[in-house]
């Protein structure tokens, strides 16, 4: 790749092209032609997936805001991940439920755009600005079912309380500006190095915000309450995206702006992001045990991974950053592929995600079956999974940094957890399909594609987990 | 002194107008509260030396955007708020429960005061990005904008892309597009 | 090569469970039997090369691959094979080939697919275990360790139609996901503390640190937690509460896994973690009394269970206990040995037993059966070998092993955990043969219950036709069963002559084996103990006491179940409260459940979910059921307003996180 100038902002722009492409070819569609405009999407994370392999080790910076460290062009690859899942998903439920194929896909797109300029950003403007851009597309594609007012209510829910968690973000943003003089985070980190501001209440509170501001993107506890509606009520195949897109890129976010920025006050916030993994990990997996909704289940227990992630965040050596990589990697995989199951399950008049319509489903089933199997190992942390891998090393961090507190509370958590992951998996092989229930969906071809894919990957992730931490210890080596 | 009686005089103005936009319950009266709100933040910034922030607030927010609000209030013909839905019984609905809130809400502003408060003399970093002059220049403004914030500002341009895309999606009447 | 060991039965779970509905019986058991003789070939095959290495060398290390590297973090997923896995590899390999021989007869009734779903498992089941005593190092170990429970949670809830089942699959899974807790935290604290996870390392790094005699250090709180690991898959005191019911499962899981293999995999972490705990001494006092402690209990409940199966669960529950009590008391090679006669034993008492129920058309309960001596020669002769073995008869297996393992407590000089094992031993014996006086002695009290499908009149026929109707008796195992039953009976006579003490004139040969195994590496295989004039004396006067324990349990059993069946309700009526106790096992069940399971549960629903989600969220949910779509409903909705409620939480995290900051 040349050396330009623009070269840190590439990834960026293939998806803007593709999103802007999907546009323009919805508008010029015939009134029933038939188009492949998630192949156009794809097209373009790809585009991504490629230029970000090219920039890699090169450390390449744009306007000075945007930086394609490695740290951001791991969470990039993720990113595209996360997105050509989606999209394969999306093309089975776009033509089922009938919803409008040019918007969605440039949503989801354009989310993505969000998302990627989120973990690539170096400036808490760019930052806010990413933000909103991944939280509008994510609103609307939360409602985009119109004829279903359970996803309408989430939609709305999920953008009043977006608004509101915005509100603290900026005034985080604005507190900080206030005593720094600048929004770039390399200059707000040399600005707090070379002072000490340690008693100055101001920063503490713009710590406060911003930290308010990231704790409601990965829903932890106390401000989650939106997440299980929003989950249940969004469309499964759209769950899985922002309950792996969103989480990722804010945690992108967060730990570059606490771990470089705010790193010279650590001391600070350490002790509140530690009161916040512990509530997280034991409200996410202690009501997560009572749910009857597989997609709530889900919801509750992605908090709960959310509470894992933050334990690598306080944990903050070495391990525990490349720890963070890694199992956001792991960890969007899996729920992907989780929220995939469910999605080519429903139909498009039930959602099917009920804990008893996944009764007896090895029977009528059983690849779908075993596929939704793996998934909930690797999301209960089993062995050869890759969210074992993921684990094992988010807590060997915790213990490594002295943090053993967290560690058990983290592994009983995790140990809890597996009960209610294997309630699907017992309804699945050890009950008989329920007689009043109907036979289960057939599902698409590509569906499937992408589901045997994010096995392979789990698997991948779990039994050759190498050659990937080693990647993401590559990825923290570069910056802080 | 008289600065810093017009300073309370029309941030008093302000928050007082907002609070009348929550608690009014006929959404024009609302709106109307909006645009006074709008108008005494305008004054702040003139005298925070920044004349263009200031009209360009009269001429988006006041403006522009208090003329569609108008315009969707009307067209929805909703002229009170429909409270027949409330559930008086629920418990989280009870008296203490809401004053609970409302001690949450001075608390935090409690707090935001104190905080700024106790941080005199700080914000060394702002005053050295320039003086009232430059910063009230909208030719310095500009610039800034167009270099310093450039990638912001054009990323803003896909914020408003998302935004409208969004906005068809939700407005369009069920069963349409499929 | 060693690879292989583990890899065929994975294979073997590929080919059943991908396209086992497509298989016939024949094909897929035959294919799940054949990777498991193929994997004991190997294994064998491999152990005579081990056996063929001089004593210091007697290692086989193989890297597969490196699992995790990053940084200074190294772990590889690598196999070992020394003296102590090829005793385990063989019994497992061995033993389960049989098992699934005997399965494929066993489970005939089954239709195809769940045939093939069931031997899916069982290999599955195999491989995981394989990978549990092959790994070098705890986190391969883990991955066998959480493989196994989680394919005996499948196998024991896979008559998934009987509710019990059920339960006590998922009663298995909780209970074992405590103790794994606590065996993640070992693991964690030991690599938190050392840097390794490798046995050998490990073992070379303890082996340097004095032991902690006296105090309660890192190594005997690790060497702690991982016993309470070991306590729940080896089913001891304080979680010893699901093997019983995992009864409820296939009688050849109970032979597989509960009794010849899963169960042991604690008693061999031990083993393999020999120097580590033999340096944390204050935990090895806690697993001997733990041990004889469960050995005892499990035995008193043992007497008067009237499930058949339940007996032996209970005997097995026990003969664990005796295991730990020798590893408590430093005694590794007595505690493997044991466990490796058990295998035979217990496997062919499990399977006898599942020929007697199948038999009888699944009644499990001996005060049904009696008088079975006649209907079923083989599975009597067998079954009666196995009880002598266990009850400790001499020249028999059991005998060799527990007499060592007695013997070695009292050595020790721990006389009163000798003395819990001794009367643990005695009730075993008598217990063993009550269960096989009330099931093949005695009057028939069962009336030959037809196979389900026969006609009403067919039956009622028979059921004159006592004597005669050849249809009415139980017929003796088919051959496949048959043939393993033989097999495993040899077995039991034959296994302990491996380990024939120096008392005897024996060389004690497998003690011999297996030292290397208890050493910490590069150090001197701790060199036998040669007994002195006085101990052979004692072990010779042990001996005596043991013979006499167990022909005493069998005589008690003889007077009061055989000669004076009167004596045992008499017995239970003049001690109602005794009998009651045992009856319900000490009632530790029911105190789990108010305790434990109730509290949390409760918990949970109502003031997590029922306070919280259901009132705060649900509630939303419920009022805006009703709603349409549109503007409207969204100002509605705003007025239901229980996004307030969650406003109003992050507030409350807002003013406590900047209340923290601010005020702290």
């Amino acid at each position: 790749m040349m050396d330009t100038p623009f070269n840190a902002v590439v990834p960026m722009l293939c998806v803007v092209f593709a999103a802007l492409a999907v546009m323009m070819a919805e508008a010029f569609r015939g009134r029933d032609e038939q188009m492949a405009l998630g192949g156009l999407g794809i097209v373009g994370l790809v585009g991504a997936a490629v230029s970000s392999m090219l920039l890699w080790n090169r450390n390449a910076s744009s306007f000075g805001v945007i930086v394609a460290d490695n740290f951001g062009l791991f969470v990039t690859m993720t990113l595209v991940i996360v997105g050509v899942l989606t999209i394969m998903f999306s093309s089975v439920v776009v033509r089922r439920d009938g919803l409008p194929a040019g918007e969605y896909y440039a949503l989801v797109l354009f989310a993505v755009v969000g998302m990627i300029m989120m973990a690539t950003a170096n400036d808490l403007l760019v930052i806010f600005i990413a933000l909103e851009i991944l939280s509008l597309a994510v609103y609307v594609l939360t409602g985009i079912r119109r004829d279903d007012p359970r996803a309408t209510e989430a939609a709305f829910k999920y953008f009043l309380l977006g608004a509101f968690s915005s509100a603290f973000f900026l005034y985080g943003i604005a507190f900080t500006y206030g005593v720094s003089g600048s929004t770039r985070l390399d200059r707000i980190g040399a600005f707090l190095a070379a002072q000490s501001m340690s008693d100055s209440p101001l920063i503490l509170v713009a710590i406060g915000m911003l930290l308010v501001g990231f704790a409601f993107k990965i829903s932890a506890v106390p401000f989650h309450m939106w997440t299980p509606d929003a989950y249940e009520g969004a469309p499964a195949v759209v769950t899985g995206f922002m309950s792996t897109g969103v989480k990722a890129a804010a945690f992108a976010a967060f730990t570059r702006v606490f771990l470089s920025a705010f790193e010279p006050f650590s001391v600070d916030w350490a002790p509140m992001i530690w009161i916040l993994a512990v509530a997280t990990m034991i409200l996410g997996t202690v009501v997560g045990v009572a749910q009857t909704n597989v997609k709530r289940m889900l919801a509750y227990s992605s908090i709960a991974h959310g509470g894992y992630l933050l334990v690598g965040l306080i944990a903050a050596n070495d391990v525990g950053k490349a720890a963070i990589l890694f199992y956001l990697l792991a960890y969007a995989v899996t729920n992907v592929a989780a929220f995939g199951v469910i999605a080519l399950l429903g139909t498009r008049d039930a959602a099917n995600d009920e804990l008893r319509d996944f009764s007896g489903l090895w029977h009528g089933r059983p690849a779908l079956a075993a596929l939704m199997t793996v998934c909930l190992l690797s999301l209960g942390g089993l062995p050869p999974t890759a969210g074992f891998i993921g684990k094992w090393y988010i807590f060997s961090a915790a213990v490594s940094a002295g943090y053993y507190g967290l560690a058990i509370i983290g592994v009983l958590t995790s140990v809890v957890s597996v009960f209610f992951y294997l309630r699907v998996v017992v309804m699945m092989y050890m009950e008989e399909r329920d007689p009043g229930l109907a036979a289960p969906a057939h599902v698409g071809g590509v569906g499937m594609v992408a589901l045997v894919a994010s096995i392979v990957v789990i698997f991948y992730l779990g039994v050759l987990p190498t050659r990937v931490l080693d990647l993401a210890a590559e990825s923290i080596s570069t910056i802080f | 002194m008289p600065e810093t009686l017009i300073f309370y005089a029309l941030s008093g103005f302000a928050i007082g107008a907002s609070a009348m936009v929550i608690g009014q319950r006929n959404p024009m009266y609302s709106v109307m509260m909006l645009i006074a709100s709008f108008g005494a933040l305008a004054g702040l910034y003139v005298q925070l030396d920044a004349p263009f922030v200031a009209v360009a607030q009269i001429i988006i927010y006041a403006g522009a955007i208090m003329v569609l609000f108008l315009f969707v209030v009307m067209l929805l013909n909703a002229p009170k708020e429909d409270g027949s839905e409330w559930d008086r019984s629920h418990p989280l609905r009870q008296p203490a429960v809401v004053r609970l809130g409302g001690l949450l809400a001075s608390l935090l502003v409690v707090q935001l005061g104190w905080a700024l408060l106790s941080a005199r003399g700080l914000g060394g970093g702002v005053a050295a990005f320039g003086d009232a002059e430059t910063v009230s220049s909208v030719r310095v403004l500009g610039r800034v904008l167009f270099s310093e914030y450039v990638f912001a500002f054009e990323a803003t341009s896909i914020l408003i892309l998302v935004a409208m895309v969004g906005a068809v999606v939700l407005a369009r009447r069920e069963g349409e597009g499929s | 090569m060693l690879a292989l060991i583990p890899l065929f039965p994975l294979l073997g779970f590929l080919v059943n469970a991908l396209f086992g509905r497509r298989l016939s019986k024949t094909v897929s058991g035959g294919v799940a039997s054949a990777v498991m003789v193929a994997s004991f070939a190997v294994s064998a095959f491999t152990v005579w090369g081990l056996a063929g290495l001089p004593v210091e060398e007697r290692a086989i290390d193989q890297t597969v691959y490196t699992w995790i590297a990053s940084g200074d973090f190294v772990l590889d997923l690598a196999l070992r094979l020394d003296p102590l896995s090829a005793v385990m590899i063989l019994v497992i390999t061995g033993i389960g080939s049989l098992i699934h021989i005997y399965s494929t007869a066993y489970m005939h009734d089954e239709v195809d697919s769940e045939f093939a779903r069931y031997f899916s498992y069982l290999n599955l089941f195999a491989a995981f275990m394989l990978v549990l005593v092959l790994g070098a190092n705890f986190l391969v170990m883990f991955v066998g360790w959480e493989g196994v429970g989680l394919c005996s949670y499948l196998l024991i809830g896979f008559w998934f139609k009987k509710p019990s089942a059920i339960d006590a699959g998922k009663k298995a899974f909780v209970v074992n996901r405590i103790g794994d807790y606590a065996f993640i935290l070992g693991m964690l604290l030991l690599f938190a503390r050392f840097g390794t996870l490798d046995f050998q390392q490990l073992a070379a790094v303890v082996a340097g640190i004095p032991p902690e005699v006296g105090v309660f250090g890192v190594l005997s709180i690790a060497s702690l937690l991982l016993f309470v690991g070991a306590t729940g898959k080896s089913a001891q005191i304080p979680l010893y509460v699901w093997l019983p019911d995992a009864m409820e499962g296939p009688t050849p899981v109970s032979a597989l896994i509960h009794a010849a293999t899963m169960v042991t995999a604690g008693v061999y972490m031990i083993g393999r973690n020999a120097v580590l705990f033999s340096h944390a001494p204050e935990t090895l006092m806690i697993v001997a009394v733990v041990g004889a402690l469960t050995a005892l209990m499990a035995a008193t409940i043992g007497l008067v269970q009237n499930d058949m199966k339940r007996v032996l669960a209970y005997s097995t529950v026990s003969q664990l206990g005796l295991m730990f009590l020798a590893m408590g008391v430093g005694a590794f090679g007595a505690g493997i040995f044991h466990l490796y006669t058990h295998a035979f034993f217990k496997a062919l008492l499990f399977l006898g037993s599942g020929a007697v129920i199948h038999a009888l058309h699944g009644e499990q309960d001996i005060r049904n059966m009696g008088g079975l001596k006649k209907d079923l020669p083989i599975t009597y002769w067998t079954f009666l070998i196995g009880a002598l073995a266990i009850a400790g008869v001499p020249l028999l297996s059991g005998f060799f092993s527990k007499d060592e393992l007695l013997f070695e407590a009292f050595r020790e000089g721990h006389t009163v955990l000798w003395l819990m094992g001794a009367v643990a031993s005695l009730m075993t014996a008598a217990y063993m043969f009550r269960l096989v006086f009330l099931t093949f002695h005695g009057e028939r009290r069962h009336d030959a219950p037809a196979p389900v499908h026969q006609l009403e009149d067919e039956s009622a026929a028979q059921a004159h036709d006592d004597s005669h109707g050849a249809g009415a008796r139980p017929h003796d195992a088919p051959p496949a069963m048959a043939f393993v039953l033989i097999v495993l009976a040899l077995g039991s006579v034959l296994a302990g002559y491996v380990g024939v003490p120096h008392a005897l004139g024996g060389h004690n040969q497998l003690a011999a084996w297996l030292a290397p195994s208890f050493a910490a590496p590069g150090g001197v295989a701790e060199g036998l103990h040669v007994l002195s004039e006085g101990e052979a004396a004692l072990e010779f006067t042990l001996m005596g006491v043991s013979t006499a324990i167990a022909l005493g349990g069998i005589a008690i059993a003889v007077l009061i179940w055989l000669r004076r069946p009167q004596i045992a309700a008499s017995m239970a009526e003049r001690y109602p409260v005794v009998h009651r106790w045992l009856l319900n096992k000490y009632y530790v069940d029911e105190a789990y459940d108010a305790t434990v399971v109730q509290p949390i549960r409760v918990g949970s629903e109502r003031a997590l979910w029922r306070g919280f989600d259901v009132r705060v969220i649900d509630g939303a949910v419920n009022g805006v059921g009703a709603i349409v779509a549109g503007s409207a409903n969204i100002l509605r909705l705003l007025q239901t307003g229980m996004v307030r409620t969650y406003a109003g939480s992050m507030l409350i995290g807002v003013v406590f996180i900047l209340g923290y900051y601010l005020w702290r």
